[in-house]
């Protein structure tokens, strides 16, 4: 990571205290790094924008009301204020045991005894504006308080499990966790595909033996 | 950087005058043998790249060198420091929070274990998340174990352990169900039938059947997201984040019982003692051997091998790793980016500076990474910025298959957005990235290592992938291996305890290193890169 | 001098005795001349004790001078904030007076709809008000009110949600509409688009109280209740650790050292000063170097801190700087609406460093994490709630910067 890149003005931003200067085109994490600044927490992939770990709030200069992102994503602008948001665990976890969920009836029961909170959506909106993935996540809320879980579930699609909309909930919904029970519920209620139950009765009947020294199971022979 | 030879290449207008013209590329025959090809341009040929370990328990095997210097460095802690150290004991210790650790530690709470995992970063930053192309199982009815089993040994140069390789085939279907009820779904081949329909497979580079099955180009993410839900509702486990293992407690029969475990937020020491340990700490892409960008995530920087190591573990095939062919090469901010091996699967070519194809894009992956190097160092790859890369075709794709941009390559289309571009009218700048760790810890078909209380599962572990890994058989690896080391684990722990737990192997390691004349003066494991600007020994000089 | 806490003024939702002590002769003097009330105020110098400490006839005056028939009036009882509990004793014991200032404004500036807006955690205002409010409907001064303004008055108790954040004027408003309190950016204000986007003037429950006593006894009796150039009364909320805390009525100026050791008795426990959250807790802490202050709103600020609601809530020595400022930016994290990320994100975050720090589980960067959040924070929100967050924590963070270094990890 040395190699020399297209220089242009170094752009100036403040990241949590402290006063940087970043090469036009980084991300807001790159910046931090180029400027010498330790990094044990807040990252994770670096840059694919898929594990949600680094959590900023951003200012843009001139702007009123900041906003949220993952700064492997954001790039590094002139005048930014930044910082970091640390990882909020939910209050309290929303406990269910997916195993135990047998009776598809009652799905919406289930919903209100694990999510009561869900039907107290206030609609502030908060959680839409705090998700760097732009999902609609209060949508999904409602969505699933009216117990509609598949159109819930896929409106999750896209979540990288970064919280930021449990820490935006005032009414303690934790959308994340709901995105990802109605996405769970889905799936272990749902997926039954027969190919794949087909194979597991062969294997089960002990039809699909494993020859480990069939020919194919070693170097061809040189010749 | 300083992968050798790649100089020049061709301008990137020229090139694109070459490709548009071109378009469909047309191909050029290779002319070397894959071994010739293999020999003369994979990174783990390079001439120097790689030396001989000189003490511990692979004394004489090949190992690159940077790897080889952290393997064979000096234990951060000494005896003192484990004086006043917080104490946390637990039937089972899981180190690494990925997708191996999750599923290890689930399995393990399931047996009855009490479970603690400690994570470097936050629980599921891993490479696991990341992962995109998917994951394999035969469950095609014109396929089989046996297909999938000598497939796997085949790509990986059949130098893989056949017992291991037929423990992960044969669980695949049932890993398979087992992610399912934990709630993770899989691209369908008819969406409408989700009971009894069939699972979307397509072929992964040297297989021989339609076998990874995935979910959208984020497979990693949707099993991660599953995962995490699973471990933080499930009881009887405890989760540390920001606690990353300094080094493995032995006791005084030379047992593993544990690890100490620094807590990056309060820099104190932590020691973690339990009857039985297991290894999920990942890969290493992040000591970027040979100067390459990696895929990987940041905390991949390969403490596990040296903590296992350093305690007497034995590791295999650390000389080899493997390069997947589509890292991002331009820009420069999202170097080493990944994009999909599912891009090639749906039919996108590798094309060079001169608008040629030159390789067949579904050949295994160290083949398809050797023919780019070898397009590069001859010149004919394409120079932008004072970045060198190949194209990946990706708006003859578009325009062969129209739509499949958007709708299955989610995350391809995101990050063309992010480096500024359309990839349905120009085509992405790519080049090999450090991917994975091919070896690694020795493990059993249990999930159990030489060393006595220490178990391993995921990219940690060597003997599944031989020289080569084949698409998707990581993730299954981390699920079927992860299942069976937790269950193993939980086993151990009910009966032998660990007696006198301490940093007991230390004397003996410090002893070898000496030995061998490597002294005592690098220190290890790294768990951060270099540009992280913290290193080990700044955290611990901050310790209360 | 006691003018809105004269026992004898508290009468409750009794109208006849209200009427029996003066009560009322304010209104019909505002009545008669509906041109001088505004002036009065002006010259009266009576200014917003809701928080803002915003001139009140300027307010009115803006109300005023709008075009449509249709204008209301809010009088705001929402108050929720620690360490404030003045209107909840004025609406309970002493509604009358707070109704007719209100109903004074509603002849000053033509508004028909008059809304008591309470909160329904505070019970016996809540039944007080409405009492009133019955009494008032069937007394001949509500209708020589809506013949003033040319308009039926529609006089009426609206109960907010409870939430503190429905005490903002736009989040009353909408709370008023029927909605949740969401506060909203202004401009718009409430004078130009408040109500029904109808102009809308919203006062504090204290601010109206003294509005019947002004145009009773005149400008010149108010001024001269003030010590120096403040003018009128002012209701202290003390609390925290000095003898006897409570609610002291006292005139608008005087000093804070007074106000602890004579009126509050001193300090609890013989404790030292230490300092004092004024205002409440969404301002600029004091010191014992401040003790000398003039309680009004000019002579606070001179010292760079506000009035705010003249709640002042004093700490002694032994009590953690630290664990207040933790527990106060605790309190604006819970109650921020949601609306805007880096209220809801940001103060959480901010709590969350107090937290670690005040618990012994303190971080190296956590200072200076939180210095960045106290710059970036004011003024990122709609309403309010943040910069009284980030103004708490950088007034702690400045005076107290020792208590935060000791929290920190050794290294
Ligand atoms: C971009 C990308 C795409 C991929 N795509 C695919 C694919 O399509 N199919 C496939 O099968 N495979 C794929 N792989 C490979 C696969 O994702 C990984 O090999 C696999 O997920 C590894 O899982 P793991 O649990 O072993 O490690 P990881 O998921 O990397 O987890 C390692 C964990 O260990 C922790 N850790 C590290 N050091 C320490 C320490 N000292 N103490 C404590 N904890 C520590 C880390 O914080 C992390 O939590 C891909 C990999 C990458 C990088
Ligand atoms: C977060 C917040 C909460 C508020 N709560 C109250 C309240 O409970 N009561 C109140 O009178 N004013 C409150 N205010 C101030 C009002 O917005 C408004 O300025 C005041 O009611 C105007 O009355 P005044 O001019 O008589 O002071 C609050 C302001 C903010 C920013
Ligand atoms: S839905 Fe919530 S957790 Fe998911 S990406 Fe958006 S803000 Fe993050
Ligand atoms: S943040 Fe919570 S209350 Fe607000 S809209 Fe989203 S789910 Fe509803």
């Amino acid at each position: 990571m040395s190699e020399t890149e297209p220089a242009g003005t170094p752009l100036r931003l403040v990241f949590d205290g402290h006063a940087l200067q970043a090469r036009p085109g980084v991300s807001l994490l790159q910046a931090w790094i180029a400027a010498g600044l330790p990094l044990t927490e807040n990252v994770g992939c670096m840059g694919q924008g898929v594990c949600g770990a680094c959590r900023v709030l951003v200012r843009r200069p001139g702007e009123r009301i900041a906003g949220t992102a993952l700064a492997c994503e954001m790039p590094a602008e002139e005048g930014m204020q930044v910082s970091f948001i640390d990882h909020f665990p939910a209050r309290r976890p929303h406990a269910y045991d997916l195993s135990a969920l047998t009776d598809s009836w009652s799905i919406p029961d289930q919903i209100d005894a694990v999510f009561p909170e869900a039907k107290h959506c206030r609609h502030c909106s908060g959680c839409d504006r705090a998700c760097p993935k732009g999902i609609p996540v209060q949508r999904m809320v409602n969505l699933a308080a009216e117990g509609q879980v598949f159109a819930a579930a896929e409106l999750f699609d896209a979540c990288v499990m970064c919280n930021l909309c449990v820490a935006a909930c005032p009414e303690h919904i934790d959308p994340a966790h709901l995105g990802q029970f109605t996405r769970r519920m889905h799936a272990a209620l749902t997926l039954r595909p027969a190919d794949l139950m087909q194979r597991l009765r062969q294997i089960e009947a002990g039809e699909q033996p494993i020859d480990l020294d069939a020919p194919g199971a070693s170097p061809p022979v040189q010749t | 950087m300083t992968d050798g030879g790649m100089s020049g290449g061709i301008g990137f207008a020229a090139a694109l005058a070459a490709w548009d013209a071109a378009a469909p590329a047309p191909a050029r025959a290779c002319g070397l043998k894959v071994a010739d090809l293999l020999r003369g341009f994979h990174p783990d040929h390079r001439p120097g790249g790689m030396v001989q370990l000189v003490a511990g328990p692979n004394e004489g095997a090949p190992c690159p060198a940077q790897l080889a210097a952290l393997l064979q460095s000096d234990s951060l802690l000494e005896d003192v420091d484990l004086a006043g150290a917080t104490i946390l004991d637990a039937d089972v210790l899981v180190l690494g929070g990925g997708g191996a650790g999750c599923v290890a530690a689930l399995a393990a709470a399931r047996a009855g274990a009490r479970v603690l995992m400690a994570t470097k970063l936050r629980m599921g930053d891993g490479n696991t998340v990341m992962a995109e192309g998917g994951i394999q199982a035969a469950i095609g009815a014109e396929d089989s174990l046996q297909r999938h089993f000598e497939d796997t040994l085949r790509a990986g140069h059949f130098a893989a352990d056949k017992a291991l390789v037929a423990a992960l085939v044969g669980d695949g279907p049932d890993a398979i169900r087992w992610l399912v009820r934990e709630g993770m779904s899989f691209d369908l081949a008819d969406e409408r039938q989700r009971m009894g329909g069939a699972l979307l497979r397509k072929k992964p580079g040297g297989a021989t059947a339609a076998r990874l099955l995935s979910y959208r180009d984020f497979t990693g993410l949707e099993l991660m997201r599953a995962l995490r839900e699973a471990v933080l509702l499930q009881p009887g486990i405890s989760v540390l984040d920001g606690h990353p293992a300094l080094e493995l407690l032995t006791d005084d029969r030379g047992r593993c019982g544990g690890a100490a475990l620094q807590d990056l937020g309060q820099r104190r020491l932590v020691l973690a003692r339990a009857g039985a340990t297991i290894m999920a700490t990942g890969g290493a892409g992040r000591l970027h051997l040979a100067g390459f960008p990696t895929s990987n995530h940041y905390g991949a920087t390969a403490d596990g091998l040296v903590l296992a190591y350093r305690a007497g573990a034995r590791l295999r095939e650390m000389d080899s790793f493997q390069f997947h062919p589509t890292g991002i090469a331009w820009p420069p901010h999202l170097e080493g980016t990944l994009i999909s091996e599912a891009a090639r699967s749906a039919g996108a070519r590798l094309v060079n500076g001169r608008g040629e194809r030159f390789v067949e894009e579904l050949a295994p992956r160290d083949v398809v990474a050797s023919a780019m190097l070898r397009e590069l160092a001859e010149g004919r790859g394409v120079g932008r910025d004072g970045k060198l890369g190949l194209f990946l075709d990706t708006p003859s794709l578009e325009r062969e298959q129209p739509g499949i941009l958007a709708q299955r390559l989610q995350t391809l289309s995101h990050l063309a957005h992010r480096a500024g571009f359309d990839p349905a009218r120009e085509p992405f700048l790519v080049r090999p990235t450090l991917h994975y760790q091919n070896g690694g810890m020795a493990i059993d078909t249990d999930g159990r290592s030489a060393l006595p209380g220490l178990l391993a599962a995921g990219e940690v572990t060597g003997g599944l992938h031989g020289r080569n890994r084949m698409m998707g058989n990581a993730l299954l690896e981390l699920v079927v291996f992860g299942r069976r080391a937790g269950a193993s684990a939980a086993a151990d722990a009910r009966q032998e305890r660990p007696r006198n737990l301490g940093l007991n192997h230390l004397a003996g390691w410090r002893r070898g290193l000496l030995a061998a004349g490597l002294g005592l003066e690098a220190k290890g494991p790294l768990l951060f890169p270099p540009y992280g600007n913290v290193t080990p020994q700044d955290l611990r000089r901050h310790a209360a | 001098m006691k003018v809105l806490t004269d026992p004898a003024l508290c009468v409750g939702a009794d109208l006849a005795a209200w009427m029996a002590r003066g009560g009322g002769e304010g209104l019909s003097r505002a009545l008669a001349e509906p041109a001088s009330i505004i002036p009065v105020l002006e010259a009266a110098g009576l200014r917003g004790l809701g928080g803002a400490g915003f001139p009140t006839h300027r307010k009115w005056s803006a109300v005023a001078a709008q075009p449509g028939p249709e204008r209301w009036i809010i009088c705001n009882g929402n108050e929720d904030e620690p360490g404030t509990f003045k209107d909840r004793f004025l609406l309970a014991e002493t509604p009358h007076q707070v109704i007719e200032g209100a109903l004074i404004a509603a002849v000053a500036t033509g508004a028909a709809q008059v809304v008591l807006y309470v909160n329904p955690r505070e019970a016996a205002g809540v039944l007080a008000c409405h009492a009133a409010v019955a009494a008032w409907q069937a007394h001949p001064l509500a209708a020589a009110v809506s013949a003033a303004i040319g308009q039926a008055l529609c006089l009426r108790v609206v109960e907010s949600s409870g939430h503190y954040i429905g005490g903002e004027e736009t989040g009353a408003v909408s709370s008023v509409m029927g909605g949740f309190p969401f506060p909203r950016l202004k401009p718009p204000f409430p004078f130009e688009q408040g109500v029904n986007d109808r102009p809308t003037l919203i006062n504090n429950v204290e601010t109206l109280a003294h509005v019947a006593h002004i145009l009773r006894h005149g400008a010149a009796w108010y001024r001269a209740l003030g010590l120096g150039d403040a003018a009128g009364t002012k209701l202290y909320s003390l609390s925290g650790d000095v003898l006897r805390p409570g609610l002291h009525e006292l005139p608008m100026g005087t000093p804070l050292r007074e106000l602890v050791f004579v009126h509050g008795g001193g300090m609890l426990a013989g404790k030292a000063f230490k300092a004092v959250f004024t205002g409440g807790p969404s301002n600029t802490l004091l010191t014992g170097a401040d003790l000398d202050v003039a309680l009004d709103f000019e002579s606070v600020r001179a010292r760079g801190s506000r009035l705010g609601t003249g709640a002042m809530i004093v700490v002694g020595e032994g009590t953690s700087i630290l664990r207040k400022t933790a527990e106060y930016v605790a309190f604006f994290a819970a109650n921020s609406c949601g609306q805007c990320p880096p209220c809801k994100i940001g103060t959480h975050q901010v709590s969350r460093i107090l937290e670690r720090l005040d618990t012994g589980a303190g971080r190296i960067g956590d200072l200076e994490a939180l210095e960045n959040l106290s710059h970036m924070l004011p003024g990122s929100g709609r309403c309010g709630l943040v910069d009284g967050a980030a103004t708490v924590l950088a007034s702690s963070l400045e005076t107290f910067r020792a208590e935060y270094e000791a929290a920190l990890p050794r290294g």
